[in-house]
Order: structure tokens, then C-alpha cells, then sequence
């Protein structure tokens, strides 16, 4: 949707400035003649596409530097020409949570097996890494097994536990390459064995990674999160080390399975597949956190439809100066 | 020398008329998109109207068995606009919705409960209902008042609740953190401090924002959330739209 032309002028023995034009979203399109005369300066206003459609509103331009392009603090050139159209990296969201839905129904609608479904939502997981690792996002936190999935068919159950080790296996070379940390939250201990071990090494091998934080939620429950946090509390009063007078919201906080991260509070969460719910994901953390549901099942879940859900984001930090938690 | 100069200069001219050209292709473009979003902007106001006046059929009779609790969730700002949290609570009562939670992070909707409940004919407070809530007569709205209390502080009080009750033992019988620090038990203490309020099946958000607030944190696991625009702009058509969506989802809780 947004087009970036660029028409130049051949040198003259006058050297005057070559002509652009580019989109008003990311530039704003100036026109400069060859001679004063000639010059005439067009400012364009700047156009929302929005997610889901209203009257759109026209933005006013923002303060724009001598070359007509606007201020940035702090992004170089390079950086800025590494985002998409349409994105700004300065309310880039720092951590995006996202719900994975629709991977059987997916399969269901093309007549595969439900494995095909978790096998094409494996590959669109790990190009929403690779996005993630691109836009400078901090941390990606992923819903991948809930407490409520092991009443799912044994069948199926033992095809996800070994998808998931396997995926772990397949790609351990590329998180160590792109320097990303793997976090695992969830109630582990009912995961087999080998998976447990092979979890373990994959947190510890990569735990001084210091690129994107990959996070998978497995056997978790947002209600069990809370629970096992006044757990640990307890066992800390019963030890000592904490009063019962200094319980309160920050410490059940410091005790969620997401203290693996600096930011625990997900600014963004993405579900896929129509559905509206957060389905008993990061309960406590996700107060604050802008919601955006997508239509597309989570295999089709591709980079448009990821772009989408952060230019939706931004629009909305934009105007509503969305807070950060963290 | 003088031929090179005038083949730049045409040149040039050409590429000013095509700059020109591109801007105003730009232009049209961004008409067109414009264009687009007033029109869709005004099919929502359509259908809106249509759906309050009963053209269209599917919306006429609303199934709500499954809508046992709603949860209206108001930004703060917006909640203090009593007359329209009035005039939505009015709506619901006539779509026939019997039991709603109204939530604002800061209290302001529990500090103006009176005023709310003087201006509804058929209206209770949840607290006030009694034990036996379920069997609240069918003519009658059941309100609850929720502020942030209710969400994190309210879970806050109850692990403290928890926390006596696992030291106690703890002397008595040794290690129990096991047996106390599960999710029944922190549902019965959350009932035992007074929030008893059931899991709303359907969350509709009226403000800027497109989160829930810090809404009852303990209590959303798998309440439907819909998100519908600042508490002004609010349209009797898009509430039941919303409604009428929700009794057409199909829950399977994850299995």
C-alpha cells in the first residue's frame, strides 16, 4: 500500500538537488526545482490505514528537519531504513505475547491431519523469530501447551511434546546464531523426561544470549502462575526471609514465572484465529497489554499479518500514549 | 553545448510534470482510501441503525443462556459520564441481560452507585442479593461494582489469607504448601474476602484503549473480550451486534 517512487534529474551545470518523491507515511514528499524560481514546497498530509476501519482521521505532519524528513532521536539512517514502511521504532512494542490458535483448524480445512497443522505452525513461529529478531523487539512469548491441552487425545498430546523437542533440537544452531535466549514457563514437571532435560539444557546453553528473548509458555496456566507465586512466597515466610506484613502486588509480581525476563509485562498480545479470549495466558501480566485479535489461523499468521498487528499498535500508542509497564 | 543544455532542460521539464504526476496519482490514492473508510464508516452507522430497529432478522430474538455475566469495563475518565453509563445499563436491561459487572480502574462507577441505581427501575446491587444470587427474580438487573481492588489487590489479600492458614498447619502438621496453594483453594479465599462475583463470559470495553484494565484478573480465563470504541461514540445496533456475536461462539477451553 505504500509506494516509494523516486524520480531524478540528470546532473546540470547548475548541480541542483535531484527530485524525489516518497511515500507521505514515512517521508514527506518535497518537491525542489531546479531553480528558485521554480521551487514550491507541497506538505502532504499523512494517512492512517487502520486495522479495523473508522473515518480515517488526518494526522498533522510532525516537527520535520531542513530536508523535510521528521526529527528521530537517536535512529540512524541504516536503522531506519531497516524497518518496514509504516513502523516506528522509537513505540516499537518491547515485548509481544502471542496466543497460537487455529493450527487444527487449519488443517482441518485443507483435509490434513491436526500434525500438519502443528508442523506449518512451527514454520510461521519461526518466521515471527525471525521478525522479531529483525525489528529489535525484546522479548517474544509464546502460548504453546496450556494446563487445559493435556485433555486433548494422548495421540496428540505425545505429536506435540515431541514436535516441540524436536523443533528445540532442529533449531538450537540458529537461536545460538542469532544470539537469542530461550525461556521456558509453564508446570514443566508433567513434560516427559527427556523433554525436561532437553529444556534445561536449551535455558542454560543459551541463557547468555543477549539478543531476543524467546519465551514458551508450555503446561501453563495464568491461575497457576499466581498460584505457584504466593507458593514460593509462602515458603520465603515461612523461612524468614520475608514478613507476612510486606506481602503485596509487587512481590506475588517478582515471583511469576516471567521474572525470567527484564520485561515482564507483554505490551502487545497477538491470538490468531478469530477467537476473542486470552484463555488463562499471563492473567496477572496482561492488565495493560494492548489486545489485537487476527482472523488468520496461526499457520497463515505470516509478516503481513505481524506488520499489521504492530502498525496497529503503534497507531494506537500514538494517539492513546499507551503506558509501559515496563 | 547549447543542444545538451536544452535536452536538459526538456529534460527536466519532463521530469517535473512526471513528479507532478506521481503527486497527484498520490493524491487520488489517498482519496480512494478516504473515500473507502467514509463509506465503511457509514455502513457501520447503517447497519447500527437497522440492527436497533429490528430489520435485521438474526438480531431480533438474542439466545442468552450462554450470557450468564457481563462485564462492562469503562476507562476512568469516561466512567464520570454517569448519564451514558446509565443510558448502556438501560439497553442492557431491555436486550435482557440479567447480571452485569461494571469495572473501572479507579472506582468512579462505585462512588456514583447510588445515582446509577436511582435512575434503574429494576436493578440490585450483587452484594446486597444474598447467598442465593442465582435465584434473583427474573424482573431484576443484578449490578456489581468492581474497581482495581477487586482485581490485584483482592488476589493480594487473598494469598495473605492463604499464607496464615499454610503457617498454621505448617506447625501443626509440617510441609502443606502443596495442599493449600492451589487454584480452588485460592477461588474460596477470594470468596471468603468478599469477591464473589462469577467469571463474566463476555467483556465489553468502552474507552480508548483496547485492554482490560486490570479487570478481575483471577476471574477472565476465558471471557470473551470486545472491544467497542470510546463510551461517547457507544450505539445500541453495535451492543447487540457484540451480544449476538458472543451466543455464536463456540468455546472448546482448550481441549
Amino acid at each position: 500500500m505504500f509506494v516509494s517512487l523516486q524520480f531524478r534529474l540528470p546532473p546540470t551545470v547548475t548541480s541542483t538537488p535531484p527530485l524525489k518523491l516518497l511515500p507521505p507515511n514515512a517521508h514527506v514528499p518535497s518537491l525542489s526545482s531546479m531553480s528558485v524560481r521554480h521551487v514550491r514546497r507541497l506538505r502532504l498530509p499523512r494517512l492512517s490505514l487502520r486495522a479495523t476501519p473508522q473515518l480515517v482521521v488526518v494526522e498533522d505532519d510532525e516537527e520535520r528537519g531542513a530536508n523535510g524528513r521528521p526529527h528521530r532521536d537517536g535512529a540512524s539512517t541504516e536503522e531506519r531504513n531497516l524497518l518496514p514502511p509504516g513502523l516506528r521504532r522509537e513505540t516499537m512494542p518491547v515485548h509481544v505475547a502471542v496466543i497460537m490458535d487455529g493450527n487444527r483448524r487449519w488443517a482441518q480445512i485443507r483435509g490434513l491431519p491436526a500434525s500438519s497443522g502443528y508442523e506449518a505452525g512451527v514454520r510461521s513461529l519461526r518466521s515471527v523469530v525471525e521478525l522479531c529478531c529483525k525489528l529489535g523487539i525484546s522479548v517474544l512469548t509464546v502460548f504453546a501447551f496450556s494446563t487445559e491441552n493435556w485433555c486433548r487425545p494422548k495421540v496428540e498430546i505425545e505429536f506435540l511434546m515431541d514436535l516441540f523437542g524436536r523443533a528445540v533440537r532442529e533449531d538450537l544452531e540458529s537461536f545460538l546464531r542469532e544470539n537469542i535466549r530461550i525461556s521456558v514457563i509453564g508446570n514443566t514437571s508433567k513434560l516427559p523426561n527427556s523433554l525436561q532435560q532437553l529444556i534445561a539444557n536449551v535455558e542454560e546453553t543459551t541463557k547468555k544470549n543477549f539478543g531476543l528473548q524467546l519465551i514458551v509458555a508450555v503446561s501453563y496456566s495464568g491461575q497457576y502462575d499466581i498460584v505457584q507465586a504466593c507458593q514460593r512466597i509462602a515458603m520465603k515466610v515461612k523461612d524468614g526471609v520475608v514478613a507476612l506484613d510486606d506481602v503485596n502486588e509487587s512481590l506475588i509480581e517478582r515471583e511469576l514465572e516471567t521474572n525470567c525476563t527484564q520485561f515482564p509485562y507483554p505490551d502487545l498480545l497477538i491470538r490468531t484465529s478469530g477467537e476473542l479470549r486470552i484463555s488463562n495466558f499471563l492473567l496477572w501480566q496482561l492488565a495493560y497489554t494492548e489486545l489485537f485479535f487476527s482472523k488468520s489461523l496461526w499457520p497463515d499468521f505470516g509478516e503481513i499479518e505481524f506488520l499489521e498487528a504492530l502498525q496497529d499498535f503503534q497507531r494506537r500508542q500514538r494517539r492513546y500514549c499507551g503506558r509501559s509497564l515496563n | 553545448m547549447e543542444l545538451r543544455n536544452e535536452m536538459q532542460r526538456a529534460y527536466c521539464c519532463i521530469a517535473q510534470i512526471g513528479n507532478l504526476v506521481l503527486l497527484l496519482l498520490w493524491h487520488i490514492l489517498h482519496f480512494i482510501v478516504s473515500i473507502f473508510y467514509f463509506v465503511l464508516g457509514i455502513a457501520r452507522v447503517a447497519e447500527s441503525y437497522f440492527i436497533s430497529s429490528g430489520f435485521l432478522k438474526k438480531y431480533k430474538s438474542l439466545n442468552l443462556g450462554k450470557l450468564r455475566c457481563l462485564a462492562i469495563v469503562i476507562e476512568s475518565e469516561e466512567a464520570y459520564q454517569t448519564l451514558q453509563v446509565i443510558e448502556l445499563l438501560q439497553w442492557l436491561g431491555a436486550i435482557g441481560v440479567k447480571s452485569v459487572c461494571l469495572y473501572d480502574k479507579e472506582g468512579v462507577m462505585k462512588k456514583s452507585k447510588q445515582a446509577i441505581l436511582g435512575k434503574l427501575n429494576n436493578a440490585v446491587i450483587f452484594e446486597e442479593s444474598g447467598e442465593n444470587d442465582k435465584l434473583v427474580d427474573h424482573n431484576h438487573m443484578m449490578l456489581e461494582f468492581a474497581s482495581f481492588s477487586d482485581g490485584k489487590e483482592a488476589v493480594t489479600k487473598a494469598a495473605n489469607l492463604l499464607f496464615m492458614k499454610y503457617l498454621k498447619l505448617n506447625k501443626l502438621a509440617g510441609d502443606q504448601e502443596g495442599q493449600i496453594f492451589t487454584e480452588p483453594h485460592m477461588a474460596e479465599a477470594l470468596k471468603a474476602i468478599g469477591c464473589k462475583g462469577a467469571d463474566p463470559d463476555l467483556l465489553l470495553v468502552y474507552g480508548p484503549a483496547r485492554c482490560h484494565l486490570g479487570f478481575a484478573v483471577w476471574r477472565i480465563r476465558y471471557t470473551e473480550i470486545v472491544h467497542m470504541g470510546p463510551l461517547k461514540s457507544m450505539r445500541y445496533g453495535s451492543l447487540i451486534k457484540a451480544i449476538y456475536k458472543f451466543t455464536m461462539v463456540r468455546q472448546n477451553y482448550g481441549k
